[in-house]
């Protein structure tokens, strides 16, 4: 179970504070939706260690996480855009989400081929991300997600912008890891997304 | 939950820190040295009586209006140049243009001097020309002249390179708005180009006005006399003809105080220049061009090329028949290879030294917070620019008191300071890639845990390929152009390349000279020449040559 209790972040000393009372059950995924600016990447942000919050816990099955560097806590974000090294070509991307020195042993490497594979991007390992679409980059970007196997996944708008069929492929994906129990929570704005992953809704 | 791996190796933040404050205080401590060291040598002396004298007054000002002057001419003449290589894009031979801008700053000033005696000297082709042309014109290389001729020769090429990166950060939406509106004349260059401009330009004078007040061997072999000698070669003159430390160490003082609080009034304004173009712009738009603007365009750029080239020509064709004699082929060499050997001896270790240090010093300004700790690694850039590299250089001989007759100490402290002094330029060369790792993937990284070696390895490596080779080449042919610090502590028997070219000219051997200069041209060729065939990554594989980066493309 996540629990983020009393949260509390302000980017700036004269800014609007936002305070953050969350709970979602192991294997749920939880939907956040509200306008632009209404703090869904902020809480996403904060639960991923890339922000500090003033005060509050985070706590992942009762162990407190907030205290945790990013690299510690046991989540994996997916964002909008910007998810992939530019440098580095797919197979990179996604081994170093498995070992960050991209030391990978053979069933490691087979496993990234054959995920590869599973999401219609066979033979795409050595391209670089500036050479796919938007929809093929989000599923390296989702790939690389899912095989870190991490219990919580945080998607911030990760569909926002892409075809119809891209959807379908990466609600698949995303439906295929809730059913493995993995926790989620969604910031989306968009109705048939949450519609589609969410068992929880919740209005900023 | 992801199978748990050991920390990453130098995943400490320390290693991040550490080296960078460790090497900028050593800087620090050894200018401090330095300094101290000339003081105490000095004893009592009677320094108030010293800076009252009209000696010292002289060459103050003439330090400061040389440099000033030479700040205006170069500035004057880089805006067009830079103005008329942005707005023309298309015409061949534009790549070997910026490259000819690029060498201007590694060109080694007494080769680049002998090239400029070749064209504007008293038998030089220039001076031949206005003679035919106007008899009793009275022009005269040495002097104010010629100090301020090699200035604009070496820092309008620099200036002229950073301008047109100021230019080329103009973002693709505002020129097309710009291009759509038909913005012309005053306008254009309020709408478009000031705003690039205006926030390089102070850095960029300051730059050029420290290179110029530093400036010493174009002093050297152009001015000299007691009426045009700056600090920089009044310090030469007294540590190494009239050994007055104490003379020295308050020329240096001055030094110090006016180029210091010159980057202190810049830094309080958060400016900064960069030397090299870190990123690459979608096709930009075309802007309304008047009638005779292309016309202008393209005499402004063929005069510019004229007066870079000539010098370089000069050397070459004057050098050419030094290195293929016809009858005795082996004496020229005797000399030659073994000072290039010796050159590369001190500038291969300096220039590997310089961008280590640049690299950890970045690594350090970004891990620093608080304002003294972030000062240290700062100051790694600045300091070598405005210390005199004599002055580290005799704190340190005083300090360590190496034995005499053995040059491989002389020359490890030689290569010491000169890797030291080539640090602000590979420093530049390398900060826009370090800080063009972006906070969306510094973040990614972050989570996937690619930390310490790891980062270095796959995020960092791949992108600083290509600018670690710049920068070594760089670092390399600074030191291996540097007539500085050698000077001070080289024997004159074994002479670097450089000693061996002012020692020719020196005796007046012009010819071999000539030889001397276009060998060691040849030879930094080849240095940029190997050390840029290092490939990117992405070119390695697939997609051949670096695309410029698409924007995103939003919902």
């Amino acid at each position: 179970m996540l629990e983020i209790n009393q949260l509390c972040f302000r980017y700036a000393p004269n800014e609007t504070q936002w305070r953050f009372n969350i709970t979602v059950p192991k294997g749920q995924c939880l939907a956040i939706q509200g306008p632009s600016g209404s703090g869904k990447s902020t809480l996403l942000s904060l639960i991923a260690g890339f922000l500090s919050p003033d005060e509050g816990q985070i706590f992942w099955d009762q162990h407190p996480i907030h205290t945790l560097y990013p690299w510690q806590r046991p989540v994996t974000s997916v964002f909008q855009e910007h998810n992939l090294f530019e440098h580095l070509d797919v197979f990179s991307n996604i081994g170093l989400g498995i070992h960050p020195g991209l030391k990978l042993t053979p069933s490691q490497r087979k496993a990234i081929d054959s995920g590869l594979e599973r999401t219609g991007l066979a033979g795409f390992g050595a391209r670089m991300p500036g050479e796919l679409s938007g929809g093929q980059r989000q599923r390296v970007a989702l790939l690389r997600a899912l095989l870190r196997q991490q219990p919580i996944l945080l998607l911030d708008e990760p569909m926002t912008g892409l075809d119809p069929e891209t959807r379908a492929i990466l609600y698949d994906m995303v439906l295929e890891e809730k059913q493995r129990g993995v926790t989620m929570l969604l910031a989306s704005h968009d109705n048939e997304e949450r519609r589609t992953l969410a068992d929880i809704q919740w209005n900023l | 939950m992801a199978n748990e791996v050991q920390a990453p190796p130098f995943s400490h933040p320390r290693w991040q820190l550490w080296p960078g404050l460790v090497i900028g205080s050593g800087l620090l401590l050894l200018a401090g040295l330095g300094l101290g060291s000339l003081l105490q040598a000095s004893g009592a002396s009677d320094a108030g009586r010293l800076l009252a004298g009209s000696y010292f007054q002289n060459v103050i000002r003439f330090t400061l209006w040389q440099a000033f002057l030479s700040v205006i001419l170069s500035l004057g003449i880089a805006l067009p140049v830079a103005f008329a290589l942005n707005r023309f894009r298309a015409f061949p031979g534009r790549a070997l243009v910026l490259r000819l801008l690029e060498l201007s700053l590694v060109l080694p000033t007494i080769v680049a001097v002998s090239g400029l005696i070749a064209v504007f000297g008293r038998q030089g082709w220039f001076t031949a020309l206005l003679d035919a042309g106007l008899p009793g014109h009275g022009w005269n290389l040495y002097g104010l002249n010629g100090i301020l001729l090699a200035h604009v020769f070496f820092n309008a090429p620099l200036a002229a390179r950073i301008l047109l990166q100021a230019l080329e950060t103009v973002p693709a939406p505002r020129l097309r708005v710009a291009s759509q509106l038909g913005l012309h004349g005053w306008w254009l260059w309020r709408a478009v180009h000031w705003p690039a401009l205006k926030p390089v330009l102070p850095g960029l004078a300051a730059l050029v006005f420290t290179l110029c007040f530093t400036s010493f061997a174009i002093i050297m072999t152009l001015g000299g006399g007691p009426r045009t000698t700056t600090l920089e070669v009044a310090i030469y003159q007294a540590l190494r003809f009239e050994f007055d430390f104490t003379q020295a160490a308050l020329f240096a003082l001055c030094q110090l105080a006016i180029c210091g609080s010159l980057w202190f009034l810049v830094f309080r304004k958060r400016l900064d220049t960069a030397f090299m173009p870190n990123r690459q712009l979608s096709q930009p738009a075309s802007l309304v061009r008047g009638k005779w603007f292309g016309v202008a365009c393209g005499l402004v750029l063929a005069a510019f090329i004229v007066f870079l080239m000539t010098p370089l020509v000069a050397i070459a064709v004057r050098g050419l028949p030094a290195l293929i004699p016809m009858n005795e082929p082996i004496a020229l060499y005797h000399q030659l290879l073994p000072a290039t050997a010796r050159s590369l001896l001190i500038a291969v270790p300096a220039g590997v030294g310089a961008v280590a240090v640049a690299l950890l010093t970045l690594a350090a300004a970004n891990r620093a917070s608080g304002r003294w700790l972030a000062v240290i690694p700062a100051m790694t850039g600045y300091l070598p620019l405005i210390v005199p590299p004599l002055v580290l250089g005799t704190g340190l001989f005083i300090f360590l008191k190496p034995q005499l007759g053995n040059p491989m100490q002389g020359w490890s402290l030689v290569a010491l300071i000169n890797g030291l002094m080539a640090v602000p330029f590979t420093l530049q060369v390398l900060r826009g890639p370090v800080s063009s790792l972006d906070s969306a993937s510094k973040n990614q990284a972050d989570q996937l845990g690619v930390l310490g070696w790891y980062r270095w390895r796959w995020l960092y490596w791949p992108i600083l390929r290509r600018p670690i080779a710049l920068a070594l080449a760089y670092g390399i042919a600074l030191s291996l152009g540097d007539f500085g610090v050698i000077a001070l502590f080289g024997s004159p028997g074994q002479p670097t390349l450089p000693v061996l070219l002012y020692q020719q000219l020196g005796s007046y051997r012009m010819t071999e000279a000539a030889g001397t200069g276009l060998w060691l041209l040849l030879v930094l060729i080849s240095i940029f020449a190997s050390l840029s065939g290092v490939s990117s990554p992405s070119s390695g594989k697939g997609s051949g040559a670096i695309k410029p980066v698409p924007e995103p493309d939003h919902a």
